[in-house]
Parts: C-alpha cells; structure tokens; sequence
C-alpha cells in the first residue's frame, strides 16, 4: 500500500509501506553504515526516532537472536529503498516486515533514500510522520507533535538487576543500555550489576562495585536530572569509570563542559578515529546528535584522548586527576567494527590497578 | 655510478609489470600502475616501468620511463642495474609481480651489488609468500583457522593421506609455475590423476592437500593497511555460489547482503590480522569461507597484492584504492595520503559505504568457441573458466543483476521463458548440483518449474535469499507476459533492470515503440552518483549509473563532449586490446579538448579510471543504455568499436553522429601451419592512405619486415572511415622473410581492418600511436604537424627487433577442449619478444 513520510519542512517522500499501518511520529535521521540493521532498530538510543537506511537492501539477514540490542525496538519508523523477505528463524517465519508488525512500527519502502539523506544532510534531522494520506491535516498533526524529552526514562530499566558472573565487580548505570555492552562484559566474566540512573551514591557504593559504566542512551542529555551528574561527579573520585555515548556526554556535563547539537546527527561506522597519545587509527560505530563543544572543554579536569579525524569532534576524553574516561562511540560494537573493543581493556587495566592499590 | 644518500633513498623506483594476458589476468594490474604513475611523478618519484604486455597503457605511459623487456630475473637484474634502480614495487603486478620479485630477491648476488628495498611489504613477506606451508603456519599460529593442509611430494604419500581425510578434498600445486591451479576432488577415481597433474605445475614437484570446505559462503574482504598498522577495509563483497565454484566464475555481490554484522565484523577482525601479520603497505585480499551452521569460519586465501578485486572494488565504491595503495606503499600514514582535487579531502580515510548494489557476472567464451567447432566442457569448479566479467549497477538486486547479464551479452532470446523447456527435470536437477555457465537461467527456471525456495537451497547451497529475489524477477516476468504495454508494466519492468529491446521481444514490437512509450509516460532513468560515503558529503563525483527514482544527480556535462562506448567485458580474441584503443582514444579526445563520457562496465578495463575521462556511466551497452545516455548528455558525437555492428546502426538510424574505430566483427583466424600472412599495414586518414610496414605472422608470431613500402600506391582502395587497415596475403611459408615481394594488391589480396592486438603492438615497437592518428584523422584529415610525424618516422622504420607473439595460454587446464583452440582467433594474452640478431 502506498503511503508517505511528511518533513518538519513540508517535503513529502512516497513509498510502499511495510511492517506496522501506524501513523508515527519521530525525529528523522540516517544511517549510513552497510550491515546490522537489526542492532540499530532495537539500540535504545533510537528511542523517538525514524531512521532512513543509506544500505540500498535491508532485511536480507533475516532477524536473529543473538543481534537484539534491546528486547523491544523503539524506533518510530524505518524508511528504505529495497526491503527483503528473509527468515532466519528456526520457529516462525519472522522477516524483518513481521517483526517491525508484532511491534506496531510503520516502514517505508521504495523510497529514493539517497536524495531523502542527501536532503537531510542539507536540511538537518527534523521531525517526520509517516502516513497514509497526505493532506494539511497530516501537515498540521506535524507541525503541531512536540517529540517527547522522556527518552531516558522510556528506555531504562526502572529497577536494578543483575547479570552475573565471576570476574570484577562492575557496575553499569542505565540511561538506556544496549545489549552489546554486557556482551562484552560477559565477554571478560565480569559480575554486573545494572542500576537505573536514579540510583543513589550511598546506594552504588554499598555495592562496593571494581567498576562503574556510565551506558549509552536516547535523547538529549541536558534533559535528565541534575541528580545524574552529582552522582557522576562523586563517583568518579571514588571508583574507576567509563562513560559510552550518553554516559560520555554526561561526564563532560559533569565536569564542567557543554554540549553543542549537531545540524545533522552522524550515524554510521565510517569514520576513522584517532587514539591521540599513539596517533592510531580505528574505525567504531558512532551514533550522535551531541558532541562535546571544544570550546566549552573545562580543561583543567579533562583533556581529549580521542577525536574523529573526519569533523574533528571530540571522541574521547580523560579526568585529569581520577580513573575515570568516556568515549562517545560505541566500543561495543553491535554493529560495528571489533577493533574499538580494546577501550574496555583499557578500562578492565584502570580496574586491575584500582582493585590491587585498595586491596 | 650512482651514489646512493639517504635523501635520495626510494627516488628511483621500478614497477614491475604483470605480463600477459590470461585468466584471472585481464590488465587490471596495468591499469592500476597507469593510474598510480601520475600522482607519484608529481611526488617527487623517479619512475620506471617493465612489461612486455603489447596492450599495456602503462608502457605508454609519459610519467615513466618505460622499458620493453620479458619478465625474466637477468632482465629485472639488468634493469636494476643500468637504472640505478634504489626501489622496487612488486605488489602493482599482482602474484606474477610477487613470484618475479621473490625469485629476484634469492637469485641476488653481492656482485649484483646494492639490493634495492621492497616497497609496499618487506622482503620476509615477498618470501613467505612463496612459501605456503611456513605461511599457513604463520596465520595458525596467530590463531586464524585455515582448513588443514599437508604437503606431499609423490603419489604413494598423497595416497596415505586419503586414509586420513575424507573426500572431497582440496588439491593445489605447491610453488606454482601457473596462476591457479586449485582442483576439487570427490570421486575417488579421478584422484591419481589430479596429484599427477598438480604435481607437474609445483616448480618443487609438490602438491598441498587439504580438505575441501565445498558448500560453505564464500567473502573476499579488501582492506588497506599503512606502515603504521592502520588498517582500513575498502569492502567486502560475497558470492552467490559456494565455495567449490572458483570465485571468478560465481557470480557475486556487493555489498555483503546476507551474512549478519556479529560475523562480518569478525571477518574484518580477521583481514586486519592477515595484513598485520604479512605488515602490508597497501591492500590485501583476504577470502574467507563461512559455514552457517556451525558458526565456523576460515581464510581460504590471502593476496596481499593488487588483483582483479582491487580494481573491482575502487570502480563499485567510487573508493581510490589504486592511489591510495601507491602512496601506502612509499611509505605514507593513511592520513598523509595526497588525492586529486575530484575527491573529498577526507576520502582516503573515510571507510567507503555503498548504496548502491553491483553484480559481478563472469563472462565466459564456451558458445564462442562452439561456434568455431571447439567443444569444451562447461561445468562450473574450482578452476576458472571464465575470461572475463561484467559489473551491473543498481539500487536492488534485481536491477543490479539484470543489468549484469544484460552487459555480460547474454542473448536476448536466452531471457525468453521458453528457453529451458526442452530441459528434462533430470538434467535440470543435474545441473543444479553441477553447474554451467548458465547458472542464474537455471535457477530461473528451477522456480518457474515450482521448486520450493529451501528445497533449492539445500540443493545449491545458495542462500534463500537469492531465490526470493529470483521469484520476485519471475513476478515480473509473468505480469509482462500477461499484460499489454502498459506505463505501470513498464515502470516496473524498467527499475528491474530489463531494457527496452528485452522488452520490445517479450511484446513483439520494435525497440522504438518502448522508447516512445517510455518517454510519454515519463519513465525515464534518474542517474545516482556512485561515491564512498553513500550520500554523507557532497562529493563531486564523476561515475553515475542508472536507475529509476526521483532524483537525477548528473548534469549535462557541455556542449562539446564525445560519449566513448567502451569494449564491455573481457573476452577471448584481444579482448585486452580493445580496452586499449578506447583508452588511447579517450586520452587523444581529451588532449584535442573534448570533454570526454565514458560507457563501460568492465572493471578491469582501464577506461573506467576516474582521470581518463570527465564522466563515467556504469551501465550495460544496449542501444536504450547508450540513448539514455545520449538523451542526458547531448554528445557531439559518439565513438564505438567496429566489432558493435547492430549498436553502430541503431545508433546512426536514431540520427546520431557516429564515429566507428573499424574493427572486424570476430578476430580473424591466424594463418594454417606452414603458412605465413602477410600483411601491408596502412593508415587512411579519411583521404589517403600511408603505408606503414609490411608484417609476417607465422603460427601465432609476428614480425616486422625490413622493406621500404612507403611508395606502394594504395589509392585504389575505397575505405568507409577513417582508421589503421591491412591487406592481406598468405604464402607457403619456411624461415621467415628478410624481403618480401608485393604481390598484386587488386588480385592476391584482401582487406580487413587492422585488429586491435596489432595496432597496439605496432604503436609501440614503431613509436608512433596509431589510435591518436585516427582519432586525428575524425576531424577531418590530418593535421600538417602529424603529416610531419608521421613521415619524419618512416625512415626508422628498422629491421623488426620485436616480435608479438601470441602467448601458449593453457586452455587445457582451464577448458578441457575436445579440439585445437586457434591461438590467433581466440588470443587471451600476448607477449612482446625481443629478437636475438646473429651479431648480439
């Protein structure tokens, strides 16, 4: 059935609709990267949001277990050009049209996604519902929808649990995680325990955590409770931190810096980005609408580890006098490259260190 | 002598050429080193070039200095010498590049004095690639998993192995003389006889055997790596075919569409390991083969030089891969490298992302060849059969794939539902676990036939994904067949890739009848630009190819612009040659001041190159591919090899001012044994004819002929167009000639044009290109200064120190022919020969 994504700018674009016949509403952004469709519709930072693939056939990899980043995506839309019917399922026939059905979300196929990115990329990410008519109501629904700033507390988990293991105690705040992060710390047995981002400092250190993660998540972080960087700012002196994506942004907030918006958000794994100290080379997912504003860097406590050698944002940073670091890609992966995981045997060393001086 | 200082270090740097044609071998290599020349001149590098491929651009080059000479060690020694050589980069030339440098490298004596560095990796990597079993041991040990393989040196050890492993197995010459010799065994029977064969193509005499890991998906990754250890990959694509079918001959896609990011992520992991562990300065070739059930995953091969992919992959990503590599190899960070101003200043470092698909359809000469009465056995295996492929651009699959087979020249009848009906559904089956050239027809048919998607893929241990697009190729197919022409039928029909005279067949009305169709209802292609990152910057590119959407990106070029058809896939008979002179011709247009738009889809083909033309349409060769083209662009005139008849006419009976580079349909036989051809070549510029020498071609050689034929009357002769022509004679032949008697042009001779091989051969032995007079000659005769040129050559005209001599392929290995295949008519490669005079 043909049915239609409407612009915040009034641009229309046609296409056939598939998964979900829900009238949405988001923020539009694109993705450029060529492989893990599926992990990006389920990341949690995606919450409230439509993202157009710049990978002309998606769905050709069917849905798998093992590539959920979330249990339940809460994409708004997913807008192609060429959707495939595959199932990898062994149960059901599940292919990615179905799966977006069982979660009530609309896609748009056959749509000439290369001039929507590159209109986006001249327009900037804006907000967009999916239709089946066109008409000034649709156009006035629009103009009149105010996106939710609630993303955080849409996505995280509202009370703590675990996932155990038998390594290093680690614990991870949830301001919206993606599974790819605990993939990886089970990857080094680590016992973890995952707190919603309201938990309290007295709360987190009765834990007596080896670790503390600051998580990925949606949305705009200016928006969450000045309690969140309290905490950051008191735990950070205590135990060894890592802050990934959102967690990265807050820690810059936290320590005294701003943000900038970006016009148009970056999501991709394409850029290469530079390790400052040893001037090597990775490439690792990124997925961004903010950046730490360079000019705004408190740099009495922090300095740059790391920047995107493309629009030379800030990629990473460290406290200049507490174990504690953020990186705004994501070093998990899931999708993306492999080789951004050694951020977290940088931080599993930090660990090692602050485990033998407090023993 | 030279003396060497450090600031001079790596200044004077040798290319080593690829040689001749062959399969696998279709001049990608000299197209990368043509296209690396410039931007490294401009860096300060002294170059020099060796080759002895008639057909090479790279020896034509004005960046080096080129030398003619066979690609042996004395004559790479000699070169080093006299040239005062200080560096050498053999990855350019591909595995023969590699062999070559290596036997250089252990061949080296003090008194060959200082050995020059090996740029683009170190020496122990030029060694341990000629030693498979320390580099299998290399890559286990850095934990990478390879199938097992054990070395024999006889028959009666290959035979202890078979105690140990089952069938199939993987059997492969140790120290190859060859390119490929990789061979499949799964009946018990044919064993004895593989290990001899392989054995014989060892230069030690030795086979590896390992277990076949048929069935399994098969992915060619590219990356990059620099001398700091950056690593970056270029692209990755997979074949449709599993692993049993040489990759060459699958067909494959990219980018990668069915295997999920967790693996290929590991993938990547695993091709940055390989360069590091091989410490790489440029590209590497990583093939993995992947087993979906069990998760497992192993590198099958590794090539860390310039091949077929390489050139593939910079044409499907828009990514500078040849530039790059060059700059990597002397040395560069990844983040130093310099590009032209056509590119993004940050391209070189950006990880090139495709949105866009391209099919890579191989291209294979069996109904050529049967034509001729050569019958050869078409079943698909390890060891390439085909010659040549054909790239098609989409935005689905579908598209992508159908605008493959359109520009591979399928037939079109082929595309006719009818076309497999005599098939039995036992010799479908058959055909289906082993199969021929006409692989993606068959699997069509299968589906027509109601076969269920899993049953065939079990069958065929091709992903279900590829039937499900099959199945929606036949929806189409039937709403065709079932409808009048219609503007939605149409609309559809066209984004799926099939053209106008496809479907003028499927609605037995002309091609002309579509085209107006088309055009009324404003179905018209939208051109995309193809650059590496897929939308995220503006790119000022210059590579296009058609689709059907809203928005076209590609603008009108100028007024004065020539639209070049390019030779389209490789095939048997100069094949390579043809991509010669469209090459030639599209650098003489650009020196006269054209603006110049090529159309081609052969990626090995040098015409393709980003700095050769203004503009590059990717896109198949049918007349509604090129009016399309025509309709965007308005050129002045367009340019097309001789051999495309029908394109040549529907193209002048559209209007169009066609300009023809004369050329024979086929290459024309070589002469019978015992007899010599003799040829009086001349140029006709449109006017007049200038004879130019007279060659003798005894049994696949050609040589020049000492004997002064500028005053040889020629006006007689009636000539359509302008371009390099031959009259023909043959005699009873014995040594061969010093003088020859002309014989009575009217009577004893007939003429042809001059194929392609020979031009090239003779533009470079006489010093004078003969495509850059035609091209002159177009405007209308030839200017006083060339006249000069022309005639200021003719008295150099010496006894021939060169020979062409057309080069032994071995079709035996790769064809099984049940026949005597004409070396001449059916050329793959040739070599130019120096001839030893008496008093040398």
């Amino acid at each position: 059935m043909e049915r239609h994504l409407i612009l915040e700018d009034g641009t229309v674009f046609s296409g056939q609709g598939f998964g979900a016949p829900a009238t949405t509403f988001g923020e539009i952004i694109f993705d450029t990267a060529s492989s893990g469709y599926q992990e990006t519709i389920t990341n949690p930072i995606y919450d409230g949001q439509m993202i157009v693939f710049a990978m002309p056939v998606v769905g050709a990899d069917g849905i798998h277990a093992e590539a959920y980043e979330s249990i339940n995506p809460k994409i708004r839309g997913m807008i192609v050009h060429d959707l495939a019917e595959v199932s990898t399922n062994r149960q059901r026939r599940m292919n990615l049209d179905r799966f977006l059905q069982q979660y009530n979300i609309p896609g748009l196929a056959q749509v000439d996604t290369r001039k929507l990115i590159r209109h986006l990329r001249e327009t900037g990410s804006q907000k967009a519902t999916i239709v089946d008519v066109v008409d000034e109501h649709a156009k006035d629904q629009l103009a009149a929808t105010v996106l939710t700033n609630k993303q955080v507390q849409n996505t995280a988990t509202p009370k703590a649990y675990a996932n155990p293991g038998r390594g290093f105690h680690i614990i991870v705040i949830d301001f919206g995680l993606k599974h790819g992060i605990l993939r990886v710390l089970g990857d080094y047995d680590a016992n973890v325990t995952v707190l919603p981002y309201t938990t309290s400092v007295d709360e987190v250190l009765t834990l007596d955590p080896d670790g503390i993660i600051l998580s990925t998540g949606p949305g705009n972080p200016e928006d969450l409770p000045e309690s969140v960087l309290t905490l950051i700012r008191v735990l950070q002196t205590k135990v060894p931190m890592l802050g990934i994506g959102l967690g990265h942004e807050l820690f810059a907030l936290a320590n005294n810096s701003a943000l900038a918006a970006l016009p148009a958000e970056y999501h991709g794994m394409n850029h290469p980005i530079q390790e400052i100290i040893s001037k090597e080379i990775i490439y690792a997912r990124q997925g961004r609408g903010y950046v730490v504003d360079p000019d705004e860097l408190d740099s009495k406590k922090l300095f740059v580890t790391h920047r995107d050698m493309i629009d030379h944002s800030i990629q990473g940073l460290r406290h200049r006098e507490y174990p504690a670091f953020s990186v705004q890609f994501f070093p998990d992966g899931a999708p993306g490259p492999e080789e951004a995981k050694r951020v977290f045997l940088d931080f599993f060393e930090t660990v090692v260190d602050y485990v033998q001086k407090n023993n | 002598m030279y003396k060497r200082t450090t600031e001079e270090q790596q200044k004077r740097v040798l290319f080593l050429g690829a040689g001749e044609t062959d399969f696998g071998m279709q001049g990608e290599n000299d197209a990368a080193i043509y296209q690396a020349l410039p931007i490294l001149k401009k860096q300060g590098y002294e170059l020099f070039v060796v080759e002895d491929n008639p057909y090479s651009l790279s020896l034509e080059s004005a960046f080096a200095k080129t030398i003619v000479a066979t690609l042996t060690v004395q004559n790479i020694k000699a070169i080093i010498k006299e040239n005062a050589i200080d560096s050498v980069v053999p990855a350019f030339a591909g595995v023969r590049g590699i062999r070559l440098w290596q036997q250089v490298l252990s061949e080296w004596r003090e008194e060959d004095g200082d050995k020059p560095k090996t740029l683009g990796m170190p020496e122990s990597t030029v060694s341990l690639m000629a030693d498979q079993t320390a580099l299998y041991d290399r890559l286990i040990d850095a934990g990478l998993s390879m199938p097992e393989a054990t070395i024999v040196k006889s028959q009666d050890e290959a035979n202890q192995i078979l105690r140990d492993l089952e069938l199939p197995l993987l059997v492969r010459a140790h120290n190859p003389a060859q390119a490929t010799t990789r061979r499949i065994v799964k009946r018990l029977d044919d064993f004895e006889e593989v290990v001899g064969r392989v054995l014989e193509q060892s230069l030690t005499k030795e086979a590896v055997i390992s277990k076949a890991i048929n069935g399994l998906k098969e992915v060619s990754l590219l990356v990059l790596r620099d001398s700091f250890g950056n690593c970056l990959q270029v692209g990755a694509s997979e074949d449709m075919d599993p692993i049993g079918i040489h990759t060459s001959d699958s067909l494959s896609v990219a980018p990668v569409l069915t295997i999920s990011d967790q693996v290929l992520q590991k993938m990547r992991t695993q091709a940055f390991l390989v360069a590091n562990i091989l410490k790489v300065q440029g590209p590497v070739h990583v093939q993995l083969a992947f087993d979906e059930k069990t998760g497992d995953m192993y590198v099958i091969k590794v090539s860390p030089y310039l091949n077929q992919l390489t050139n593939r992959m910079a044409l499907l990503t828009g990514y500078p891969v040849m530039l790059v590599s060059a700059q990597l190899a002397m040395g560069k960070r990844i983040d130093e490298v310099v590009l032209p101003d056509s590119y993004h200043e940050k391209t070189a470092m950006l990880e090139p992302v495709m949105d866009h698909i391209v099919v890579k359809l191989p291209v294979f000469s069996f109904g050529d060849l049967e034509a001729a009465g050569v019958k050869v056995n078409r079943q698909l295996s390890s060891i390439q059969k085909s010659v040549g492929s054909a790239l098609g651009f989409g935005r689905t699959f579908i598209e992508a794939m159908e605008k493959a087979i359109r520009a591979a020249h399928f037939n079109n009848r082929s595309f006719s539902p009818k076309y497999m009906k005599n098939i039995t559904d036992d010799e479908l089956i058959q055909q289906l676990i082993h199969p021929q050239d006409n692989r993606v027809l068959l699997l069509i048919e299968a589906l027509r036939r109601g076969y269920e998607v899993d049953e065939l893929a079990e069958l065929t241990k091709i992903d279900e994904f590829y039937f499900y697009q099959l199945g929606h190729l036949l929806e189409i197919e039937q709403k065709i067949l079932n409808a009048r022409p219609t503007s939605t039928v149409l609309a559809e029909a066209k984004k799926s890739g099939l053209s106008d005279g496809l479907l003028a067949r499927f609605w037995q009305t002309d091609f002309q009848a579509i085209r107006n169709l088309a055009k009324e209802a404003g179905i018209i292609p939208t051109y995309k630009a193809l650059e590496p990152s897929a939308g995220e910057f503006p790119e000022k590119a210059r590579q296009f190819f058609a689709t059907f959407e809203e928005e076209n990106e590609s603008a009108p070029l100028c007024d004065e612009s020539v639209l070049l058809i390019g030779s389209g896939a490789f095939r048997m008979g100069d094949g390579a040659a043809a991509g010669y002179m469209v090459n030639v011709a599209l650098s003489e247009l650009r020196a006269m001041g054209y603006k110049t738009i090529i159309m081609n889809n052969n990626a090995a083909d040098a015409t393709l190159l980003p700095h050769l033309s203004n503009k590059q349409y990717l896109e198949p060769l049918e007349v509604s591919d090129v009016m399309a083209v025509v309709d965007q662009e308005h050129p002045r005139a367009i340019l097309v090899p001789g051999n495309r008849r029908k394109l040549i006419a529907a193209l002048q009976n559209l209007g169009q001012n066609v300009i023809v580079l004369p050329k024979d349909k086929h290459q024309p036989n070589g002469p019978e044994d015992g007899q010599s051809e003799f040829a009086l070549n001349f140029f006709y510029d449109g006017k007049n004819a200038y004879p130019l020498v007279v060659t003798e071609h005894q049994n696949g050689e050609i040589r020049l002929i000492d004997e002064d034929v500028s005053d040889v009357d020629l006006d007689e002769f009636e000539l359509r167009s302008p371009g390099m022509y031959q009259l023909i004679w043959r005699r009873e032949s014995g040594e061969w000639s010093e003088h020859v008697d002309l014989p009575n042009f009217a009577v004893d001779t007939w003429l042809r044009p001059m194929p392609y091989g020979q031009i090239a051969f003779l533009s470079k032995v006489l010093g004078l290109s003969l495509v850059r007079l035609v091209i002159r000659s177009w405007q209308g005769g030839l200017k006083p200064e060339d006249l000069e040129a022309l005639v200021a050559h003719m008295p150099q005209l010496k006894e021939g120190e060169y020979a062409m001599v057309s080069d032994r392929t071995d079709f035996d290995l790769h064809l099984k022919p049940e026949g005597e295949i004409d070396s001449t008519r059916f050329e793959m490669g040739a070599k130019i020969v120096r001839l030893l005079k008496e008093d040398d």
